[in-house]
């Protein structure tokens, strides 16, 4: 009875942040930031063996605030590099780290990318380079800029991810939490630990002429050898880019090219985002995602706020 | 009604054509689940296999009453997390209306609900853990028993009912899903225990139908989305915090 107790205290937290958001007509201002809890309850993972499948996350695969292995020269930290501390960027987590030794070795069938991947690298700003914004018009700089502040003054913008509605694209791609590929004929599932968000790539269809405008939107994909190359449109515009709130339109168009590296143990994606509305031109950048046998994704209930982890101060899954 | 007549327009329309194809690892002759099912009838509340009510203990009878008034008096927000965006549950989330589609690969059979997106993995081959931590929809293992899907679940939390008229479960919910494909692969045939010893004087079982719908694709609704359901989460919060 006492977890019965200590989730719906949790619950109240996180449609604390719904109420606020409704109340306030979706586009306002929190109350107040997450509390500092140093350490927090990090994306969990479970070991893939049976022995202990739902047992205490282990240590292995959280990630860890501050740059990632090998990032090389110091971080940007304002937007432009301006200095200006209410234009303070959200430093970046380190992300995942290669599975463990021991676990299971990856595989190396270019065309098979079931299996379980984490992101290396949790940038809140998903720009063409790491503090770089994207090359939003004038306009939505201004409204990156004012999402910025705002939460830098402790009253962030509730957006779609707050209250649990979508992460929306290519966000959702950047959540720290594990996401595991499942394939079947016609289609490759993508089954998101965070928020139970859930993409299907269709492989056997082109774009409907009409298609249901959603969170993540309508995606298509096919092979070009080795490369898994996936179309996506019909992008909710409620949804932002990146965490800190670059705005996209319901214009927006977004390839992704996946391909294997490392025998199996990495892959490589490369995001293209287009949107004729927001953006003054298209752009691209790279991420690496691990080969991770080891991760068991786990239950993550948005609408209970289970798993709402402030780690030094910022609330890193709503 | 229509609904149903509805899917088996479909499949005539559209036979022979998804299930025909199965998944690259199948081992041979092992049946595929894997696509879109709806349940036949979607029940509201749960009936033993003979047509009783479900051998609820004393003081569980009285919880359940207790709903049964709630839901009449237009207070389903009493025992129901749903109104709320909540998670169903199991059974109860394999009972709905909406439609869940079955990933099905050699290691793991995934059930990804057309509710608010809700996934479910069932281990195959492995065993239940001895203490599982308690979860919204549990932790399942399965595994083949000739053409039937085998499915084990325990590690509940207490917080959601098994059907729509409010039928109580505890955290001791064992819960036993068996899989039946039909030969022609059109239907599946279901079998659900529940075994449930704080809440149930012995187990006992219900049965369900499904009927597949080659290339359907589910909606991926967002509970959240529902101004209705939304309202009422607020609502729930404002209550919590006073």
């Amino acid at each position: 009875m006492s977890s019965c107790i200590s989730m719906r205290s949790k619950l109240r937290a996180c449609l604390a942040v719904t109420a606020a958001a409704g109340m306030l007509g979706g586009s306002a201002v929190l109350a107040q930031a997450a509390p500092s809890t140093k350490g927090g309850a990090p994306p969990s993972v479970a070991p893939n063996g049976a022995a202990a499948p739902t047992g205490a996350a282990p240590t292995e695969g959280r990630p860890s605030r501050g740059p990632g292995p090998g990032s090389g020269p110091p971080r940007i930290h304002t937007l432009f590099n301006s200095g200006d501390p209410t234009l303070a960027l959200t430093p970046p987590l380190g992300g995942s780290r290669a599975a463990p030794p021991g676990s299971a070795p990856p595989n190396p069938d270019p065309h098979d990318l079931e299996g379980v991947w984490q992101v290396q690298g949790y940038e809140y700003l998903l720009g063409p380079e790491p503090g770089v914004p994207p090359p939003l018009k004038p306009k939505y700089m201004k409204l990156l800029e004012q999402r910025i502040r705002a939460k830098n003054r402790g009253t962030p913008e509730a957006d779609t991810e707050t209250q649990c509605l979508g992460h929306g694209m290519a966000r959702v791609m950047e959540s720290p939490y594990p996401i595991e590929i499942v394939q079947t004929p016609g289609r490759i599932t993508f089954l998101h630990e965070v928020a139970h968000e859930l993409r299907t790539i269709y492989m056997n269809r082109p774009h409907p002429k009409h298609p249901r405008v959603t969170f993540n939107g309508d995606s298509v994909g096919h092979w070009e050898g080795d490369t898994l190359v996936v179309d996506t449109i019909a992008i909710d515009p409620r949804s932002f880019i990146d965490d800190e709130g670059s705005a996209h339109s319901g214009q927006e168009h977004v390839i992704e090219r996946y391909r294997k590296i490392d025998g199996g143990a990495e892959l490589a994606l490369t995001i293209t985002i287009e949107d004729p509305v927001t953006l003054e031109h298209p752009y691209s950048y790279k991420r690496i995602f691990h080969w991770r046998p080891d991760i068991r994704p786990q239950e993550y209930i948005c609408e209970e706020n289970n798993r709402n982890a402030p780690i030094n101060g910022v609330t890193v899954a709503k | 009604m229509r609904r149903v007549a509805f899917c088996f327009a479909g499949l005539l329309a559209m036979a022979g054509t998804a299930w025909a194809d199965p998944p690259p690892d199948a081992a041979p002759g092992q049946p595929d689940l894997t696509g879109a099912w709806f349940i036949v009838h979607p029940p509201h509340a749960l009936k033993t296999v003979d047509g009783s009510l479900p051998p609820l203990t004393p003081s569980a009878l009285q919880v359940y009453r207790a709903h049964l008034a709630e839901a009449k008096r237009g207070d389903r927000a009493a025992f129901d997390g749903t109104t709320r965006c909540l998670p169903p549950g199991l059974p109860r989330l394999m009972l709905e209306k909406k439609p869940f589609e079955i990933l099905q690969r050699p290691k793991v059979v995934y059930f990804v609900s057309g509710d608010n997106r809700l996934p479910r993995r069932a281990y195959l081959g492995e065993k239940l853990p001895d203490d599982p931590d308690p979860l919204w929809l549990g932790y399942s293992v399965g595994r083949w028993d000739g053409r039937t899907l085998v499915v084990d679940s325990a590690g509940f939390n207490d917080e959601t009912v098994l059907d729509d008229a409010g039928l109580p479960h505890s955290d001791q919910l064992h819960l036993t899903e068996r899989y039946t494909l039909s030969h022609d692969g059109r239907h599946m045939a279901a079998e659900f225990t529940i075994d449930d010893p704080k809440d149930y004087t012995q187990p006992w079982t219900f049965k369900a139908q499904y009927v597949r719908r080659p290339g359907y694709e589910i909606p991926p609704e967002v509970c959240m989305d529902n101004p209705a359901r939304r309202a009422a989460a607020m609502k729930a919060t404002e209550e919590a915090v006073k």
